[in-house]
């Protein structure tokens, strides 16, 4: 990455430093109970004390005129809790003060009362008779609700070898990005709103701040974003910051503390129910699938995400009969939101779980039993897609294959035992989305780059810059890419979804094909003359290379600007149905993960000695970014598979900081982590990797831990402490089996 | 807040008596800024000492080990004669947190923060250390299981400081600490255990010392069920022993790093894997020069 020195050493410019003239600074008071009636919020300590300039509240945004509910899908969300909170950590104050101190002295003498009412925490729970109701507009707590009907389910059911049924949990987890959310606004006028966010998706949150102030001036700018991982995708924090500025006529600045980014967005947990029929062969007849996501207190994306368990539920397998139901549910948590792999790696736990333990029961290697129902061309999926371009043979060939020979049993201690699992995932990228790229070529014959792809430390930039260098066969290093900021840079739905290197750079091929067009009817008259453009110039009909300044000079034009887009049509409409025919998705994000365990049997400590992602690259742009994706990918979902859980007791998250909520660190990470591109050059299309290995990594994980002692884990995380349970469970019941 | 330095311990003691109850000491500060931060403590005096000179040494004298207070937990893990005669104990403090915290962090704030979670307490305690503190009375001692009572909470009275921590130093001692993590190799202790150990030339023990940390709100050492091994050898048997009624005894608590359930097996295991260790193959490594 052309950054990661500055990223390391922390001089890279990030919306941390932003501090515009005057700017004042916001502290949050934030709901202590879970789910209550808002009652009298005394406000008049805290606004007598010093630097204090406002204290906000949801009735003041509401008694401005301004509705205080946004959201991407539904405007569920209020900027500051209005009339009801919804989850610990809801925000129902905002003090604003001349620093970040005295604010926070401030908030500590804001009186809220509440009026508490019954709480529903687990989505288990969430649509049982009697639960507690969070939205009236939403009853049954629905956050979405999609059904799939493919073929004869209950023929195929009947007709079975064998059927299979198993529950898996995954439980709520964190992004935990190394920066935390900040964000600056300032009306610079009562119609324009100016914010600086550390926004993955500025136009996202531009359209978001827009509709709620009813003024399409509204100018979104981001720097480099230290991570994100989807924490980041969608608007979030702008529309409390953006209220508070109207109403406190200050421009004000907001950054989360750790614990507050807990309190913000989480990854959605997920219980999925899988009931699949199999013929004495093993292959797979027939598939229930019960998908249950827990989406918080509000949608943010929710609504549409829950379909994501219908068209990738089924995984990366030939099932000629589906029948599916996918839903999220409202619960008195943490709103949970786009995560890398989001909404996947719950269903690829369990299809995969289930299928080591289908190959178990009949006696089949598990890598056989999925060579026998992997997805290939031509095969229909479950969605009544034909498909094509499926890779799974080599990506499950190249994830052995890199693993290399299976680690020795001959451990110095007699405590430990080795295993080995392989999994496979199969994901649908955003569609329909759309992007839009501008190249503009300066007088002075500089390069820059429009495109609001954000640089989150995943390479965006330094891509974009290649793509751009190779449309134009220029140096990469001399494109110039200036702060992103939506008045300049056009739309762009996201970045997210492993997008970007295609949307963008499809984008970007049609901006340098306008661009050379208009270049050449400058310098040779005729758009159409085909000159080939190297090196910041073009070389004439006679042969002679002129640069792009004295073109424009020549012609006494000021800049010349190519246009290109990115858009793509189908996708599934809420009413479950393929939107124009489809397709389910631009393309299929293909990959899959492999990891090698050593299990303590007296502590039931997992340690990972060995491990690599995969990815289907399409056509790998740049294969160390490749590597370090799928690297990043199987580091995370080390962390999902073996630490990492939101704790909630008594509607309270109890581990809102990074002693309680563990993340991996280096120390635990196997010595060396393979990496396998997959390419198809033949079709030239280029596929984003940012995502296409991680929802495996917890399968792969617990199909080790099977393959070592022979528990089979149906709950995430596999702590030390669930597996010694386990395992004493196994012991227990093979003793009473043998006392038989 | 007021921001103050001693130049001296009586210098110290003289601004902690100004105000007793609102002063606090600091030195790295590892622990007391993130309480502060936290809003757990709210001192309105802070009085810096790490100028005091003369708190950094480590010495040996009569068979006793002297860490100065204002000693980095990196230093005291560093040091060559706490390595060589107590190497639990640097074991212990080259564990604490990570490098920075280590390179700011104190012998005797790890010891007056008596932090549940912290490494370097249940060593203290099975190699049977104590504080030395200085208070407007003049200078007293405790021993640090008796001056550790419970969660952050010691013997230490308002006014008084500690400076320095005395490890008794035994001719051919074998110690260990080893640290249990159930989640990351970079979290806190789930459980952990320090031991030590005196084997007569016969092999038979004349004393061992075990201390759980980690899995209760102070140090445990069941000196009772440890005493019943005096002039037997430490063997298989007698290790289980030990390691069944340390697991019996031990009322643990629950945390994220395990349930009560979990902490008792895992000082089972462990307490076994600490006495196995000192007289297994590799027992050279954990004893003291004779």
């Amino acid at each position: 990455m052309p950054d990661a020195r500055e990223r390391v050493v922390g001089t890279l410019p990030m919306v941390l430093d932003v501090r515009p003239p005057g700017v004042h600074h916001a502290v949050v008071v934030r709901s202590i109970v879970p789910h209550a009636r808002l009652g009298a919020i005394d406000v008049s300590d805290a606004l007598g004390m010093p630097g204090v300039v406002a204290v906000v509240t949801g009735q003041d945004i509401v008694a401005s005129g301004i509705d205080p509910h946004f959201g991407a899908m539904r405007a569920d969300q209020p900027a500051i809790a209005v009339d009801r909170v919804r989850y610990a950590g809801e925000p129902v104050a905002v003090v604003v003060a001349t620093d970040r101190w005295r604010a926070r002295e401030a908030a500590m003498f804001v009186e809220v009362e509440y009026d508490e009412l019954a709480f529903v925490v687990d989505e288990r729970e969430a649509d049982a008779p009697g639960a507690p109701q969070l939205h009236d507009a939403y009853p049954g707590n629905d956050c979405g609700d999609w059904t799939l009907e493919h073929g004869d389910v209950d023929a195929a059911f009947a007709g079975a070898h064998r059927v299979y049924e198993g529950t898996f949990r995954t439980p709520p987890a964190h992004h935990v990005p190394m920066e935390t959310f900040v964000a600056v606004a300032d009306w610079v006028s009562d119609d324009r709103l100016e914010i600086w966010t550390s926004a993955q998706s500025p136009h996202a949150v531009r359209t978001g701040l827009a509709t709620m102030f009813g003024t399409e001036d509204v100018s979104v700018r981001t720097l480099n974003l230290g991570g994100a991982y989807g924490a980041k995708g969608q608007i979030r924090i702008e529309p409390m910051v953006a209220c508070v500025a109207r109403i406190a006529g200050v421009p004000v600045r907001f950054e989360l503390d750790r614990d507050e980014v807990f309190a913000t967005i989480a990854r959605h947990a997920g219980t999925v129910h899988l009931r699949t029929a199999v013929d004495s062969d093993g292959r797979f007849l027939a598939r229930e699938i019960d998908v249950v996501y827990n989406a918080g207190a509000y949608a943010i994306t929710s609504p549409f995400a829950a379909g994501q368990g219908i068209t990738r539920a089924p995984g990366p397998y030939l099932i000629p009969n589906v029948r599916a139901r996918s839903r999220a549910l409202y619960t008195n948590t943490v709103p949970t939101g786009p995560f890398r792999g989001a909404m996947t790696g719950q269903l690829t736990f369990a299809y995969e779980l289930q299928l080591e333990e289908i190959a178990a029961d009949l006696g089949i290697d598990a890598l056989e039993l999925r060579r026998r129902n992997m997805i290939r061309d031509g095969d229909t999926y479950a969605t009544g897609e034909v498909m094509e371009g499926m890779h799974y043979e080599r990506i499950l060939d190249g994830l052995v294959a890199e693993l290399g020979p299976r680690p020795a049993s001959d451990d110095s201690s007699a405590t430990v035992r080795h295993g080995r699992g392989v999994a496979i995932t199969l994901k649908t990228t955003l569609t329909p989305s759309r992007t839009e790229a501008r190249l503009v070529v300066g007088s002075d014959g500089t390069v820059t780059v429009h495109a609001a792809a954000t640089e989150m430390g995943q390479g965006a930039t330094a891509t974009i810059m290649l793509n751009v260098a190779h449309e134009l066969s220029m140096d990469p290093t001399t494109v110039r890419r200036l702060a992103i900021d939506t008045d300049r840079d056009p739309f762009d739905t996201a970045t997210g979804s492993s997008r970007t290197t295609f949307s963008t750079g499809v984008a970007l091929h049609g901006a340098a094909l306008d661009l050379r067009r208009k270049l050449d009817a400058l310098a040779a008259g005729d758009v159409d003359a085909g000159l080939e453009h190297r090196d910041a110039g073009l070389i004439l009909p006679d042969g002679a290379w002129r640069s792009y300044a004295e073109v424009l000079q020549a012609a006494e034009v000021d800049e010349v600007i190519g246009d290109g887009v990115f858009q793509s049509s189908g996708g599934w409409t809420p009413e479950g149905q393929l939107r124009d025919g489809g397709p389910s998705t631009a393309h299929w994000h293909q990959g899959g993960a492999a990891v090698d365990v050593a299990v303590d049997v007296e502590t039931g400590r997992v340690r990972v000695v060995g491990a690599a992602g995969a990815a289907f690259a399409g056509v790998a742009l740049d294969r160390t970014r490749v590597d370090q994706q799928n690297v990043g990918c199987v580091i995370m979902g080390l962390g999902h598979s073996l630490y990492e859980e939101s704790v909630y007791d008594d509607g309270q998250l109890t581990n809102p900081n990074l002693s309680d909520y563990m993340i991996p660190s280096i120390l635990d990470l196997p010595e060396r982590i393979g990496s396998v591109i997959i390419e198809d050059l033949e079709h030239g299309e280029v596929h984003g990797v940012g995502e296409m290995a991680i929802p495996a990594v917890p399968a792969a994980v617990a199909a080790a831990i099977r393959d070592a002692v022979g528990v089979s884990l149906h709950d995430l995380p596999f702590t030390a402490e669930k597996v010694l349970r386990a395992l004493e469970d196994q012991a227990e019941a093979s003793s009473e089996g043998g006392g038989k | 807040m007021q921001y103050l330095r001693a130049r001296s311990v009586e210098d110290a003691v003289r601004i902690l008596g100004e105000d007793p109850e609102g002063t606090k000491i600091i030195a790295g500060g590892t622990a007391l800024v993130l309480m502060v931060r936290n809003g757990l403590v709210r001192p309105e005096r802070l009085v810096d000492i790490t100028g005091i000179d003369g708190l950094r040494e480590v010495t040996l004298t009569d068979g006793v080990l002297h860490l100065g207070g204002l000693l980095p937990m990196e230093d005291a893990a560093l040091d060559g004669l706490v390595r060589t005669h107590v190497p639990a104990l640097a074991t212990a403090f080259s564990l604490v947190g990570n490098i920075r915290i280590r390179n700011a962090g104190t012998v005797a704030g790890n010891v007056v923060e008596a932090d549940y979670a912290s490494d370097p307490p249940s060593v203290l305690v099975a190699l049977g250390a104590s504080v030395e503190i200085f208070g407007k009375d003049g200078a007293r001692s405790d021993s640090v299981e008796d001056f550790i009572q419970g969660f952050y909470t010691t013997t230490l009275g308002p006014g008084e400081l500690v400076t320095g921590v005395r490890v008794p130093v035994v001719a051919g001692r074998r110690s260990i600490y080893l640290k249990y993590r159930s989640r990351s190799e970079e979290d806190r202790p789930c459980v952990g255990v320090a031991a030590a150990l005196d084997l007569g030339p016969d092999g038979a023990v004349l004393r061992c010392e075990v201390a759980i940390g980690a899995a209760a709100a102070r140090p445990q050492r069941y000196a009772d069920v440890t005493a019943a091994l005096v002039g037997r050898p430490l063997d298989g048997n007698a290790i289980d022993e030990v390691a069944r009624a340390y697991a019996d005894r031990i009322d643990p608590m629950e945390d994220q790093r395990g349930t009560a359930w979990y902490r008792r097996r895992m000082v089972a295991v462990h307490v076994r894997r600490a006495l196995g260790e000192l007289v297994g193959p590799d027992a050279a490594r954990h004893e003291a020069p004779r």
